[in-house]
């Protein structure tokens, strides 16, 4: 652990079958950096779904849904590696969702004639991921659009800013987060290893909401004139505290001011 | 947010004596929240009545005030400080029910102070059963149902419809007292009319059962601009029904989904938002069903309390500390992580290991008390243990009760096996074991015991490894068996009683096969952040993080559990040899388990294990750290029983040697030093059975005390009159695991007890306090009162007093510190007892001289002079005291017999106080009055005093009860007295005496007819009467003064109360010379202080 936090997250095996040890350096040694992987298009569906389930009566603390009778909000939610939870949460909200691949083109999307797009969470380095970030800068300003980990890396890349490794990941249920806002604190679930780079994002477009306060790395952004904002948290924590879920609330208010 | 500067100076108030349910948890919280506010700025004014407390030394708060924590007292301070604010959150119940009164009373507005932390509002909510109820309600949580009764004829009903079992909880009572379960009818009528008798409204909350369920508890705390935290999650191992203090409980929670557990932690931020506590930490409890999972909101403490401390000890986030910033305004996000340094308070604890409490219980001491345990708090203590496995530290804090390896009998019987799963009682957790060594499943255990079937199977996984090792015998464990085995907290002692072996060749066996622990730290993030506080565990593992710096290093052994006659006390001792040794330059590193102590806040010493004191754990400390001194004397009788292994092992002791202690301790040795000495005691004996011990009796001639060899606050000790009572104290003796012999005393009747607490560093000596005891002989030491300075000893007998402690401490070599207690009969000056280490009543002494004499002690340890120290003292009779400025000091303690329903209330050798307050004044009668207000048993300013004294007193009783009379009292007396008195012209009206027809004094007592009571000891003829006079006093909390000279300055505080008012003093002024001008030991002259005198 001490290893860990003087040189960083290193690459490792995990081994109970008597391998020497090494073997298995070696092995952990021949193993791939994570800095220029693109993972997401592996983990993806390979063909949209809908989705309509919401999250089980124990712990539903979501935002309430729209009353009866209203309409519900079309979503397109992008997977990366998407967390169910999210979709739970997301139908709790109010929407009916279709799931489309990673690689889904921003007009296909828009074929769908959503109210909004989800960007989801998703392993690897952001920056190979350029199908995403060329559909993201289509669908930015036509539609309103709601990102969370891997989906907030993507926008910071669409919208021109930069993403680098980390020392060390945030992984775990505890990270506190301050939305520059309210100066008000939330404890999240957090498990990335890339960041988006605060300072590499045009300022006068883009407007950093949220701050991680351990690191001070960056956990939050919104553009200024477009519907588009997104965390590097996952305020649908399952497992977590459920302290960030107040943003789907947001992305709604969002879709329905977007509404003619 | 910034913190405010609107507000400079804030009050804060203490939770006053030790009592069941609020220990030393509020010195700690008191005393970091105290430090907090000085490091932002703010003044602080501190009042507790508590002398044996951290937050009273001088240092810790601005002003500090030992005085009662009475409405009147309190106006007092807040009249003379004038503070902007009062932090009612830190002082437990009592001090939040002051504050509460203050501000009803209309006090604060009076003064303009300001509540911070919690509104009145939110402490009404969060603390009136219905009202919280109500709360949960509106923010769409469940509760128990229940009502609130006024009487018992309309509760009956109220308990039908509910169904039984019910629980009954009385209003405004502290932990839980006079609250119970009732399964049925007849036991409902007897629970309820005690439960309304107990509550000071007279109401009751007759409640739905959640008997059985899964409890939790989350502390959380919150901040000004809303952001909520949870530091600790906290599940209890006992399920609901047994109190929260009562029940052995882990963290972080065990058996909880992270849905469940998150459920739980959004209903701890709506009940913290509803009820309206804006600041601060709050505990909140929980209830799970586990066949349905509902869960229900069982209460809140809208303040730190006992399971906070825990919280704070168990994660290393200092609940209390922050909660003193969050009060006046400073955000969560502001405040850095002491431990980590760069990161923020502003987070939730993660914990890789698993922290276990355990109640310290003391049945023993009061025979006749129900040992099952339910909804009123008993225990008197409790041990932390922290292992990586629920296993290890199950283990380590068995081990750290410092009860014997204890084993139910084998084979017992099916049905008194389940009853024993079924009722929970101090040993339940020892019944699992052996009903798992027997072979029951944990399934069959999980339904009779309702605990959660994951702790059973962790236990039973436990008995795996003992039998795992039993079968492969000591010569054939393999290191991996023995690595198994250690990681599953089974220590040398159980292995060794395993194999039948002696401890210490099990544990070298363990260090050939190279397994030794490795230290862990508790760092609030399991690692992700490099820690800076070296708060450590042991674990059997690889990697260690103590970080050992080599460097001069003194550890001090600490006192372990709370206990009677073993608390706060000694901690205060040990924290202060701590303080000390740091400015002396060394690093100290401390060793101790209890988790409501200020010893065991990493802040105290520079490095800290949180280790059983057992000698396998200490030895593996001493082993780590490499200490140049090892300190015994401070913690009590705990550390001394290690002293001679240690020392065995080459740990090297400091200060006294253990064989000094050891020779004082044994009696033979010890009389032979007396006679060489020419120092009288007692005559006494010494028998191993009944016939030895009655023949020794009448050898000695009655009256006798007898108690067993080496104890401690007077365990197991009678005093008999007669020869009968010689014999069955032998019949129950002879029951005692191990055997030991019985010690036989000649109890010296109408004698006058004097403590003394005295200094030495091998050479010279110096006297810290002589005490003269204020209540009858007879009456153990630590439960009686006490005035220092003497109030009625003449001076030859107090210059004796000095030149035979100089003798002792000088013959024992005494390095450190000495108490002695003596016993004047006719003038003549009998040593009862000298104990070469820290005794109960240093920091009394230290509070009242304003000398810390733990802190002196520790440097002349570490080789100081006293002669260097530049000590206040003066040269009396040839022998160094320190000197006592022109006031009084009295100590009082207090009894936990409100809690034990149908236990005897006798006060005799068998110590039974939980703690202790002190008065402190320019004269005894008001120093004595003040210490009677802070125990709880306020002299009268009128009514009726009821006076019985021995023919031998009667003349000097006159002027007594004559001036009382003139201040308007009505006296009653028994036959004798009322005929002295009747003689010498004063009113007076005559009652039984309980023998002699109804009704007697204490039918007058029970009645409330009496308002104070003067009964000093006639002696055998009337030892019971005395008994059954003295119970009633202390049930319905009357003065009952049993000497004279108490009776004296009683009368003439009285007077004084109803003339003119009482004045209260900060410490700060009183020693205002010691810390400015401190007289060198010889630059003082031979003087000869006229002592005072209280009786002309």
């Amino acid at each position: 652990m001490r290893h860990i936090r003087r040189v960083g997250a290193l690459r490792g095996i995990v081994a109970t079958d008597g391998t020497p040890p090494d073997r298995l350096v070696e092995e952990a040694r021949a193993l791939p950096s994570m800095a220029g992987l693109e993972l997401a298009s592996g983990v993806s569906c390979r063909s949209p779904y809908g989705w309509s389930e919401p999250s089980i009566e124990l712990s539903r603390a979501a935002p309430a849904a729209d009353g009866e009778g209203q309409r519900r909000f079309r979503v397109v939610a992008y997977d990366f590696g998407i967390k169910r939870n999210i979709l739970r949460l997301l139908v709790d909200s109010g929407c009916d969702v279709t799931v489309v691949p990673a690689a889904t083109p921003a007009e296909d999307t828009l074929a769908l004639r959503p109210d909004g797009v989800f960007l989801s969470n998703g392993p690897g380095d952001p920056e190979p991921v350029t199908y995403a970030v060329e559909a993201i800068r289509k669908l930015a300003g036509r539609v309103p659009i709601f990102g969370i980990c891997l989906g907030h890396q993507l926008c910071g890349l669409a919208l021109g800013g930069r993403t680098f490794k980390l020392k060390f990941g945030h992984h775990g249920s505890n990270h506190p987060v301050k939305d520059l806002g309210t100066g008000k604190v939330e404890i999240t679930a957090q498990n990335h290893g890339f960041a988006v780079d605060p300072h590499s994002l045009p300022s006068s477009e883009v407007e950093v909401t949220h701050v991680n306060l351990n690191d001070g790395t960056n956990e939050g952004m919104r553009h200024r004139s477009l519907p588009l904002f997104s965390v590097q948290y996952h305020p649908e924590a399952s497992p977590g505290p459920h302290d960030a879920r107040y943003l789907f609330g947001r992305f709604i208010e969002m879709m329905r001011a977007g509404r003619p | 947010m910034p913190k405010r500067t609107d507000i400079r100076k804030i009050l804060i108030i203490g939770s006053g004596p030790i009592v069941i349910g609020q220990a030393c948890e509020f010195d700690y919280s008191g005393t970091q929240a105290c430090k907090a506010l000085r490091a932002e700025g703010y003044t602080v004014v501190l009042v507790n009545s508590n002398p044996a407390t951290i937050m009273t030394d001088p240092e810790i708060a601005d002003r500090t005030y030992i005085e009662p924590l009475t409405p009147s007292s309190l106006e007092k301070i807040v009249a003379a400080e004038r503070p902007d604010a009062v932090l009612p959150t830190v002082g437990g119940q009592t001090g939040l029910n002051a504050a509460v009164q203050l501000a009803e009373s209309g006090v604060l507005e009076k003064y303009g102070v300001e509540l911070i932390g919690a509104s009145l509002r939110a402490i009404k909510v969060a603390e009136d059963r219905l009202e919280f109820k109500d709360a949960c309600r509106r923010i769409g949580l469940e509760v128990p149902a229940s009502v609130l009764v006024g009487n018992a004829k309309d509760a009956m009903p109220v308990a039908e419809q509910l169904g039984y079992p019910v629980v009954i909880r009385p209003s405004f009572t502290l932990g839980g007292s006079g609250g119970s379960i009732a399964y049925n009818r007849e036991e409902f009528a007897e629970a309820i009319s005690y439960a309304l008798d107990c509550s000071p409204v007279h109401e009751a909350l007759v409640e739905e059962s959640v008997l059985g369920w899964k409890e939790y508890e989350l502390e959380v705390m919150r901040d000004a601009r809303d952001n909520f935290v949870v530091i600790c999650s906290i599940e209890n191992f006992d399920p609901m029904g047994v109190h929260t203090g009562d029940s052995i409980t882990v963290a972080p929670a065990q058996t909880l989904t992270d849905k469940e557990y998150q459920r739980m932690r959004d209903a701890a931020a709506a009940v913290i938002r509803e009820v309206g506590v804006e600041t601060g930490g709050s505990n909140i409890q929980f209830a799970v069903d586990p066949a349905t999972g509902r869960m229900v909101v069982i209460e809140m403490n809208p303040r730190v309390s006992r399971s906070s401390a825990l919280a704070s000890k168990a994660t290393g986030f200092p609940i209390a500390k922050i909660a003193a910033k969050l009060a006046v305004g400073m955000l969560l996000d502001e405040i850095p992580n002491d431990i980590t340094r760069k990161t923020p308070s502003c987070f939730e604890p993660t914990i890789d290991y698993v922290v276990v409490k355990i109640p310290k219980w003391q049945f023993e001491k009061f025979p006749g008390a129900d040992s099952t345990l339910g909804t009123q708090m008993k225990s008197v203590g409790e041990v932390m243990a922290i292992g990586r496995t629920f296993k290890e530290a199950l283990g380590k804090g068995i081990r750290s009760l410092e009860a014997a390896i204890w084993h139910p009998p084998s084979g017992p019987a099916p049905a008194i096996l389940r009853e024993r799963l079924l009722v929970p009682r101090p040993d339940r957790i020892h019944w699992i074991f052996a009903a798992l060594r027997e072979g029951m499943s944990t399934e069959e255990i999980h339904n009779v015991s309702k605990i959660d079937p994951w702790f059973i199977g962790q236990m039973a996984e436990v008995i795996a490894l003992e039998r795992e090792m039993t079968a492969a015998g000591f010569a054939g464990a393999t290191r991996e068996q023995w690595l198994a085995a250690k990681r599953g907290g089974l220590a040398d002692e159980e292995l060794a009683e395993i194999w039948r072996m002696d401890t210490p060749r099990v544990s070298a066996r363990r260090v050939e096969l190279g397994l030794r622990p490795v230290f862990k730290r508790v760092d609030t993030c399991a690692a992700e952040f490099e820690s800076y506080t070296p708060y450590l565990y042991s674990t059997y593992e690889e990697e260690d993080e103590a970080e050992v710096v080599a460097r001069p290093k003194i550890m001090i052994l600490g006192s372990g559990p709370n206990r009677i006659g073993q608390g706060i006390e000694f901690d205060s001792c040990c924290c202060h040899a701590a303080f000390a040794l740091k400015d002396e330059g060394y690093e100290t590193v401390m060793v101790n388990c209890n988790p409501e102590t200020v010893s065991t806040d990493y802040d105290t010493s520079d490095r800290l294990y949180f280790e059983p004191l057992t000698l396998e754990d200490v030895l593996e400390v001493i082993h780590r750290e490499q200490p140049t001194g090892v300190i015994v004397q401070f913690g009590g009788q705990t550390p001394l029983n290690l002293a001679l292994d240690l020392k065995a092992m080459g740990a090297p002791i400091i200060g006294t040697a253990p064989e000094s202690i050891d020779l004082a301790e044994d009696r033979d040795r010890f009389s032979r030093l007396l006679d060489g000495l020419g120092i009288p005691q007692p005559r006494h004996g010494i028998a191993h059975d009944a016939e030895e011990a009655v023949r020794v009796a009448g050898e000695i001639g009655l009256p006798v005390l007898v108690r067993p060899s080496y104890v401690l606050g007077g365990r197991a000790m009678v005093i008999a009159y007669d020869v009968e009572t010689v014999r069955s104290y032998m019949t129950r003796a002879a029951q005692m695991v191990p055997p030991r012999p019985v010690l036989i005393d000649k109890f010296l009747e109408r004698a006058t007890e004097v403590d003394v607490d005295a200094l030495a560093d091998g050479a010279d000596v110096v006297i810290g306090g002589i005490m003269e005891h204020i209540e009858e002989a007879g009456v153990h030491s630590g439960d009686s009162s006490c005035v220092l300075p003497p109030a009625t000893l003449k001076p030859e007998v107090i210059d004796r007093i000095r030149e035979c402690t100089a003798q002792l401490a000088r013959a024992l070599n005494v390095v450190g510190l000495m108490n002695v207690q003596y016993a004047i009969q006719r003038d003549i000056v009998y040593v009862l007892e000298v104990n070469p280490r820290a005794s109960r009543t240093v920091p009394f002494v230290s509070k009242a001289t304003g000398v810390p004499l733990a802190k002196v002690a520790a440097k002349l340890m570490a080789g100081r002079k006293l002669a260097d120290l530049g000590l206040p003292v003066v040269r009396v009779n040839g022998v160094l005291e320190l000197t006592v400025r022109d006031y009084s000091a009295v100590k009082s303690p207090v009894f936990p017999f409100n809690k034990f329903r149908g236990v005897d209330v006798i006060l005799g050798p068998e110590m039974r106080s939980t703690g202790e307050v002190m008065g402190i004044a320019t004269s005894f009668p008001q120093a004595f009055a003040k210490a009677q207000a802070g125990a709880g048993a306020s002299l009268p300013t009128s009514g009726t005093v009821f006076v019985s004294v021995n023919d031998r007193e009667k003349p000097t009783v006159v002027p007594i009860a004559a001036d009382l009379a003139s201040a308007g009292f009505h006296l009653i007396a028994t036959r004798g007295t009322a005929a002295a008195l009747q003689a010498a012209g004063i009113d007076v009206e005559t009652v039984f005496k309980v023998n002699e027809g109804r009704p007697n004094i204490v039918d007058w007592i029970k009645t409330g007819k009496v308002h104070m009571v003067i009964n000093t000891p006639l002696g055998r003829e009337s030892f019971y009467d005395e008994i059954s006079i003295r119970r009633a006093a202390i049930r319905h909390n009357l003065p009952c003064i049993t000497t004279l000279a108490a009776a004296h300055a009683a009368a003439q505080a009285i007077r004084e109360q109803q003339t003119h008012t009482f004045h209260v003093a900060a410490l700060q002024d009183l020693h205002r010379h010691r810390a400015v001008a401190p007289t060198t030991v010889h630059a003082a002259p031979e003087d000869h202080p006229s002592p005072r005198s209280e009786h002309a």
